[in-house]
């Protein structure tokens, strides 16, 4: 099995005013290709910021990120930004699509940014809206579609560059619990489908529940690794 | 990113919020509007001046007058050999003497009504000659040239021979004869102030009037031969140069005062006086578009106001185009782009509505240039309406359009640049 992501001896803090606050205090673990990883913990223990650092969305002040082998500490702001366009897929608690722009557009968006033709670039976000269900709804903005048809465009858009790994960061945070629970349905599907690798960061026992492996952190350490039952493995 | 996506977004982005971008757009249109309006007015102005003077000055002909301003105007006067060593000289065609005279009263004999006329300059001059150093002057109404010189003609300028003031008497016409009384100093024979000689007039001149040093209007000419005859001497007070190419005038002028003892001569070259107005237009045209550009750097600040607003608002989606893989060169990109649709858009329009400014400010102006009394000296019909025409060079319009974008671009650069370092975590978290 394919080890696509490392996490060894991260730590990182904040300054909060004169406060210096700890986020993560030392963590370690490894993320397998296929695998649908949550990590778990109430709020302020440190997860999103993993999530963040594991996404070369920022840098840790001590240890060391591999992606797909590639050191993202070492890595400059436009290598950095090259890995987060082709490796990674972001999944955001408030969707965080472009409000000016349609479903199909914002889906565009990473394969314009990646410099395809338009041709292209519209063909592959028609497909992957078909994915997720929502052809019919490609020409309406963001404020015109539901919280959980938002979320599906985001997962979708992520999916788009065909990543290593899909991180989400409280994907059903801002959703009911039904369509939270379509939305890591959704997921599943494609993890099993496709063999997408996801890391869902999440508070929400239920949800984490439905993943491989739970990683709980806590106080920005790791407190136990849980394999989960029922999901055999290859 | 391809630089046609990063154009379409920037102009998406623009359309979304119209009315920002258009009031944005018209601080450019104002400023290049000002800037080409008064560039064009001022150059148009400046051609017009050369233009007239050129047409008033005759370029190949240099005038030496004794003395220097530098030294004082002393009476020297010029010898016969002068003149030689001037026509010498290369590239000169041709210098011939004026002896003046001062100022005479006319009697037409053959009129019954025995009005007499002043002229306030009366000259002596070979007549062959002159006509050539000044052809276009040199016009006659009434009679001719006489082939050769003879010794008791005349010629007589145009006002001379029209004195009141609507032009509608005449004094003389050709071969009438002409009692010139002339003041003579003590020291010439007959030793008495005033005598009277009689001339045939061979010839009346053409209204010409000019906005040049000398005007013939005012003038009636006597042959030099006589003159010398009359008043004892061979000296002459002025020498006209009529040079082959005006472009080496101030070569020729060079070497001509160099001939004299220094600070004994005095050479006006019209070419060297043009160039000298014309110079001074040209840094009245720049002070008029400096004051002119202070407009383009008000709106370069309000693109800047204006941008950094933007970024504020926009600091989310800074932070979503960096988390899916957009460089910060990118998002640089985009905003200076907006820039510099800004600059183009606006500098276009700012060209266009510039011509049509400066059509209007020239016909307002023609309006109030215009001489206003009939009988100034410098009159002459082709020169009576003073006529602006803006005149706009392709240079002026491409540089106006450069600074335009420039102006946009260095204003929208630090905005862009705070968007481009945004730390994309802190920006994603923004509300």
């Amino acid at each position: 099995m394919t080890r696509i992501l490392e996490v060894r001896e991260v730590k990182k803090s904040y300054r909060m005013g004169k406060v210096i606050v700890p986020a993560l205090r030392g963590v370690s673990f490894d993320v397998d290709e296929g695998e649908l990883l949550t990590i778990f913990g109430p709020s302020g223990s440190g997860k999103s910021t993993l999530l963040h650092l594991m996404g070369g969305l920022d840098r840790p002040d001590e240890g060391e990120i591999l992606v797909d082998g590639s050191n993202l500490l070492k890595l400059s702001d436009d290598k950095l930004a090259k890995i987060r366009l082709v490796k990674i897929g972001f999944v955001f608690q408030f969707f965080n699509l472009l409000p000016r722009l349609t479903a199909l557009r914002n889906m565009e968006l990473p394969l314009a940014i990646a410099g395809l033709p338009e041709k292209e670039t519209l063909e592959r976000a028609k497909e992957m809206l078909k994915l997720v269900g929502l052809e019919a709804r490609m020409n309406h903005k963001p404020s015109e579609l539901s919280g959980g048809e938002q979320q599906r465009v985001a997962i979708a858009r992520a999916l788009i560059n065909n990543p290593r790994i899909v991180l989400a960061d409280e994907p059903t945070g801002n959703l009911d619990t039904k369509t939270g629970w379509e939305i890591v349905q959704l997921m599943k599907k494609l993890n099993e489908d496709k063999g997408q690798t996801f890391v869902v960061v999440t508070h929400d026992p239920h949800i984490a529940e439905a993943a491989d492996r739970i990683i709980h952190i806590k106080d920005g350490l790791i407190a136990g690794i849980k394999e989960a039952p029922g999901r055999s493995k290859q | 990113m391809k630089s046609t996506k990063i154009l379409a977004s920037a102009w998406d982005s623009m359309a979304q919020r119209k009315l920002r971008t258009s009031l944005t757009t018209l601080s450019v249109v104002i400023g290049i509007t000002a800037i080409i309006g008064l560039a064009s007015l001022g150059e148009g102005f400046r051609l017009e001046i050369r233009d007239r003077m050129q047409s008033g000055f005759e370029l190949d002909n240099l005038t030496v007058i004794p003395g220097s301003l530098f030294a004082g105007l002393a009476r020297d006067r010029f010898t016969d050999e002068d003149i030689q060593r001037i026509s010498n000289i290369l590239g000169v065609k041709l210098a011939t003497q004026v002896m003046q005279v001062g100022n005479v009263t006319l009697y037409n004999v053959n009129k019954s009504a025995n009005e007499p006329v002043r002229a306030f300059v009366a000259t002596a001059v070979n007549f062959t000659d002159f006509a050539k150093v000044f052809p276009d002057r040199f016009v006659f109404e009434d009679g001719e040239l006489p082939e050769r010189d003879r010794n008791d003609t005349m010629i007589i300028g145009y006002r001379v021979n029209h004195p009141t003031e609507n032009e509608t008497t005449t004094f003389a016409f050709a071969n009438d004869t002409i009692a010139v009384t002339l003041e003579l100093p003590q020291s010439v024979p007959p030793y008495h102030r005033q005598e009277n000689y009689t001339f045939t007039v061979a010839g009346t001149l053409q209204k010409r009037g000019t906005p040049g040093i000398t005007n013939f209007d005012y003038w009636i000419f006597i042959p030099l031969q006589r003159a010398r005859e009359i008043y004892y001497t061979e000296e002459s007070d002025l020498i006209f140069i009529k040079v082959h190419n005006p472009e080496e005038s101030e070569k020729i002028a060079k070497q001509a005062e160099e001939l004299f003892p220094p600070f004994k001569v005095t050479i006006l070259v019209p070419l060297t006086f043009i160039n000298q107005v014309d110079r001074i237009l040209s840094i009245v045209q720049i002070f008029l578009m400096a004051i002119a550009s202070i407009s383009l750097l008000v709106a370069g600040i309000g693109i800047m106001n204006i941008m950094t607003v933007s970024v504020m608002e926009r600091t989310r989606e800074i932070g979503i185009l960096k988390a899916i893989g957009a460089k910060s060169r990118t998002v640089l990109a985009m905003f200076l782009t907006e820039a510099m649709l800004i600059g183009i858009v606006g500098g276009l329009i700012g060209v266009f509505l510039g011509y049509g400014l400066s059509y209007g400010l020239a016909y307002i102006l023609s309006g109030f240039v215009q001489p206003q009394h009939q009988d100034t000296i410098f009159q002459t019909p082709e020169t009576q309406r003073m006529a602006i025409n803006p005149a706009f060079s392709a240079g002026w319009t491409v540089i106006a359009l450069v600074f335009a974008i420039i102006v946009c671009i260095i204003f929208a650069l630090y905005p862009a640049r705070k968007a481009a370092k945004l730390n994309p975590v802190e920006a994603l978290r923004y509300e």
